[in-house]
């Protein structure tokens, strides 16, 4: 089955499998047989006017929809808020989601924070405005129209001034925004004919002081409650391994010990102390079934090799087909294999969990977990402990990097059974090894490109097919019938980004197949536009070469009206890289790449890649990337989001990957990971266009871009393309 | 039951807790949640605290190594309520993303400025590979700690000695 472009960009993340799944099963998603998917919308301005509310003491309220990861969106939030209300930034005040407080939202994936929620949290903040300057208009006896706004508050036409706090007492209960007014000019977004206070000027990040000062509750691990105990999980050694039964007698011996219990992923081990905890792990006894044909890396390979599946015939996904891609045409100009390792999110901070179950009254559970998706996970618990939604609180706790990784229920479905078990509250920590094993990883992936071109150098046909494990329909989250029934979908995931932004004279075709594996894959930063980009990109830079091009002059050349902020940030980073007078080949070369995210985003980079001697591996010495992300609310935090983006594609270009071994994930820790370090870590130059449109995104855009700059300048002037990532290994010719 | 010296304040560590690692002991038992787990044995430097001022990885390190020695945790890195100039520095450049590796990397920093309050390139690179960060923030962090050392070269002479002077008790 195929499905058409425009429903795989429309289609997005979890609620977009919830009703995918419901249509074609006819089986609402409660049913008890499949998994928890929340069908949730969108919120509308219905939903945003909850958003934002002023507290008895004067100070204005964010209940944040969106979670903090390191992205930033809880000082945007906060700016474009302090705009609408002319407060200061310090007297908004901002909640990560909490599902007792907050209506229903959709999880943090995306980078749809500035994009889709900006505008909404913008209009809420207004209201809330509006709403106030009648009601100080009223208690003046005064038309509103005359009550002006003055810092903090109004001025009535006496010249009295009416503070927010005063507004606010009046009540004695916290003021929320009533229906959004029609024509409200939202200063937070409008162009330069409103001068902006706030939005648009760098702040530090929100909690900088208690980040830098420590001490303070911020993430889920530094949540503590009466009575916790700790615990751990001795989990399968191998894949598809399950526990066929444990001795505790030695870890009873362990001072603190209190139980040892077998759960669904593994036997926990709950003890007094963290210390305790891993002398009990360390004492009990564990026996396990393993599978008699042990999970291969070869075997990984072996299905997603694109050939493989080519020669089988078409693919069963769809993205682009224009035209006939006939046979008895000339050969193809560019025949480029292209293939992307399993990689990991790796982020420092090992997922965590706090939990504790009342069963005075009616029982009640609550959570705190560092999550990109609070209300999925307040819908597992419910569902797994028999409890009404309304009987569980998850407290969102800012996340120490998740970049995809925590959009499951995992650690916190753990310590919510253990927690009612022990009767006391629990907190569960997974170990590094944990992370690496049993969390889900970037899909590896196999793409065959085909090109070919005209006399003038314009691409004339294009195929691009490809292959890779699954990305959104995540069997990290999935049980087997629901993996049955999503194989008919396509996995929108898996083709983000694989549209081809540049144009085609006669025929093309992108096509894939998305291949349920024997390793846990899901989203990671960018889902299929990181590989899917990155193929692209090193191919376009294959056929400029092919056609005699400059790499820039080339893409230039194939990019039609449609994509003019696509050349605007090359043509831009052109200009600032020098990349005129840049040398393609010898020991230090220079290679570009662009791409586009969601449609909406554009990015263009240069990389300059030292290559030493003979066996040495090659150094990115030098980044520039111009980034388009619409209107910034926070260059300075958008900044940051772009060298992030670049410091990923270096650690996707050069050493990100993980492999099978033993039947198992063949990294415990980041001793066997090759994250960029400090030394990889080259000085960046960063341009922000800034066009006048609205504001987009970008904690995912420029990543598609960056690994492809660093390949293709290894490549240099080699006819011959990278053909596999990472990089580090392979050597450029001198 | 083993004596320490913790940001400036004598503590002392229960018997059932001097064999676990130091890590747990700062955080659960006083409560010193600065200092952060991130893999368990000393390869990602989140855990970075200062040990009679050299950097020392908290999770491979037992209470019992530590008796008599003076801790200092991210909690009692600023004096006289003001931030140490590595803090400082950090909120100048901006520097956190997630924030999670960020109290490693400044203790790492800190000890760095300690010793050599003008470090080369080559040493600077050579201490911070020793701490990962899985946002990207390496560039500010080396612009931050150029500063902190800008800064540090206007201070008064031993001062970086009395870091955890003011902390609160734990």
């Amino acid at each position: 089955m195929t499905l058409s472009r425009r429903k795989l960009l429309k289609a997005c993340g979890w609620s977009a499998a919830g009703l995918t799944v419901a249509a074609y099963t006819g089986t609402p998603a409660r049913a008890g047989i499949l998994p928890v998917l929340p069908p949730r919308s969108r919120p509308g301005s219905r939903e945003a006017s909850a958003w934002v509310s002023l507290r008895p003491d004067g100070l204005v309220q964010i209940l944040s929809p969106r979670q903090e990861m390191g992205q930033g969106v809880s000082t945007a939030f906060r700016q474009i808020v302090a705009e609408e209300l002319g407060v200061p930034l310090d007297r908004v005040l901002l909640i990560l989601p909490r599902t007792d407080l907050l209506p229903v939202t959709p999880s943090t994936v995306g980078s749809d924070s500035m994009a889709e929620y900006s505008p909404l949290l913008a209009r809420a903040a207004a209201t809330l405005r509006e709403t106030l300057r009648s009601r100080a208009a009223k208690r003046a006896g005064v038309a509103a129209s005359s009550v002006e706004e003055a810092a903090g508050g109004f001025r009535l036409p006496n010249g009295e001034r009416v503070g927010f706090a005063a507004l606010a007492q009046t009540s004695g209960r916290v003021v929320t925004a009533a229906d959004a007014l029609p024509g409200m000019v939202l200063r937070s977004m409008s162009g330069p004919e409103h001068p902006r206070r706030i939005v648009g000027r760098s702040v530090p990040t929100d909690r900088i002081e208690a980040i830098v000062g420590g001490g303070e509750v911020l993430y889920a691990g530094d949540v503590t409650r009466p009575g916790l105990v700790e615990a751990s999980l001795v989990r399968p050694p191998q894949l598809g391994a399950s526990l066929r039964g444990f001795d505790d007698r030695p870890a009873r011996l362990v001072p603190g010990f209190i139980a040892a219990l077998p759960l669904a992923t593994g036997v926990a081990v709950v003890a007094e102390t963290r210390g305790a905890v891993e002398r009990a792990v360390a004492a009990l006894d564990a026996r396990w079934s393993v599978p008699d044909q042990p999970v291969t890396q070869k075997a990984v390979d072996a299905a997603i090799d694109i050939d493989k599946h080519l020669l089988a015939g078409s693919l069963e996904h769809s993205v682009l087909r224009q035209g006939r891609l006939g046979s008895g045409q000339a050969p193809w100009d560019v025949d480029l294999r292209v293939d992307v390792p399993m990689a990991a999110h790796a982020g420092i901070e090992p997922r965590c969990a706090v939990a504790e179950f009342r069963t005075n009254g009616s029982p009640r559970l609550e959570v705190w977990t560092g999550t990109q998706d609070a209300f999925y996970v307040r819908a597992v618990l419910a569902d797994a402990l028999g409890l009404s939604e309304a009987d569980v609180v998850v407290h969102s706790m800012r996340l120490g990097g998740s970049f995809g990784g925590r959009t499951i229920c995992t650690v916190e479905l753990e310590a919510a059974q253990l927690a009612r078990q022990i009767g006391r509250p629990v907190k569960v920590r997974w170990s590094r090894p944990d992370e690496f094993q049993h969390g889900f990883h970037r899909p590896p992936s196999s793409h065959r490109i085909r090109g070919r071109l005209d006399a003038e150098g314009r691409i004339l046909d294009w195929w691009h097919a490809f292959a890779s494990g699954h990305v959104i329909f995540t069997s990290a989250a999935m049980p087997p019938l629901l993996q049955t029934v999503t194989s008919l979908v396509a996995d929108p995931g898996v083709g983000r980004g694989a549209n081809l932004p540049y144009a085609v004279r006669r025929a093309a075709r992108v096509e894939f197949a998305d291949v349920r594996l024997p390793v846990a894959t899901g989203p990671w930063r960018g889902l299929g536009a990181g590989p899917n980009v990155f193929a692209i990109e090193v191919a376009i830079d294959t056929l400029a070469r092919r056609a005699g091009l400059d790499p820039l002059a080339f893409r230039l050349n194939n990019l039609d009206a449609s994509q003019a902020r696509l050349r605007r940030v090359l043509e831009r980073v052109a200009e600032r890289a020098g990349w005129a007078g840049r040398p393609r080949a010898g020991q230090r070369r220079y290679g570009l790449a662009c791409g586009v995210y969601k449609e909406t985003a554009y990015a263009a980079v240069v990389a300059e890649v030292s290559v030493g001697r003979v066996g040495s591996a090659p150094r990115v010495t030098r980044l520039w990337c111009a980034h388009d992300s619409g209107l910034v609310i926070n260059p300075d935090q958008v900044r940051a989001q772009v060298e992030g983006n670049l410091v990923w594609g270096l650690g996707m270009a050069l050493g990100e990957e993980l492999q099978v071994r033993d039947g198992r994930i063949g990294t415990d820790y980041f001793t066997d990971y090759a994250l960029p370090r400090f030394s990889d870590v080259p000085a960046m130059t960063i341009d922000l266009v800034q066009g006048g449109e609205a504001p987009s995104r970008a904690g995912e855009t420029a990543i598609v871009a960056a690994a492809a700059a660093i390949a293709n300048a290894l490549a240099g002037d080699r006819a011959e393309a990278v053909r596999r990532l990472p990089l580090h290994g392979q050597r450029g010719a001198g | 039951m083993i004596a320490i010296t913790l940001n400036s304040w004598p503590q002392t560590v229960p018997p059932s807790l001097v064999n676990d690692p130091l890590l747990w002991v700062l955080r659960d038992h006083f409560g010193l949640i600065g200092t952060k787990y991130g893999c368990g044995i000393g390869a990602c430097g989140a855990c970075t605290v200062h040990v009679d001022g050299e950097a020392r990885r908290s999770c491979v390190t037992t209470a019992r190594e530590v008796a008599g020695r003076r801790i200092v945790t991210i909690e009692g890195l600023a004096q006289s309520g003001a931030l140490h100039p590595v803090q400082q520095s950090w909120i100048a450049e901006s520097v956190p993303q997630c924030g999670y590796c960020q109290a490693g990397q400044i203790m790492q920093a800190a000890a760095l400025l300690a010793r050599n309050p003008h470090p080369s390139d080559a040493e600077l690179t050579r201490v911070m590979d020793e701490v990962l960060c899985r946002c990207g923030t390496q560039a500010r962090v080396r612009r931050a700690i150029r500063r902190a050392s800008a800064l540090l070269s206007r201070a008064p002479a031993g001062s970086l000695q009395e870091a955890g002077r003011d902390a609160l008790a734990p």
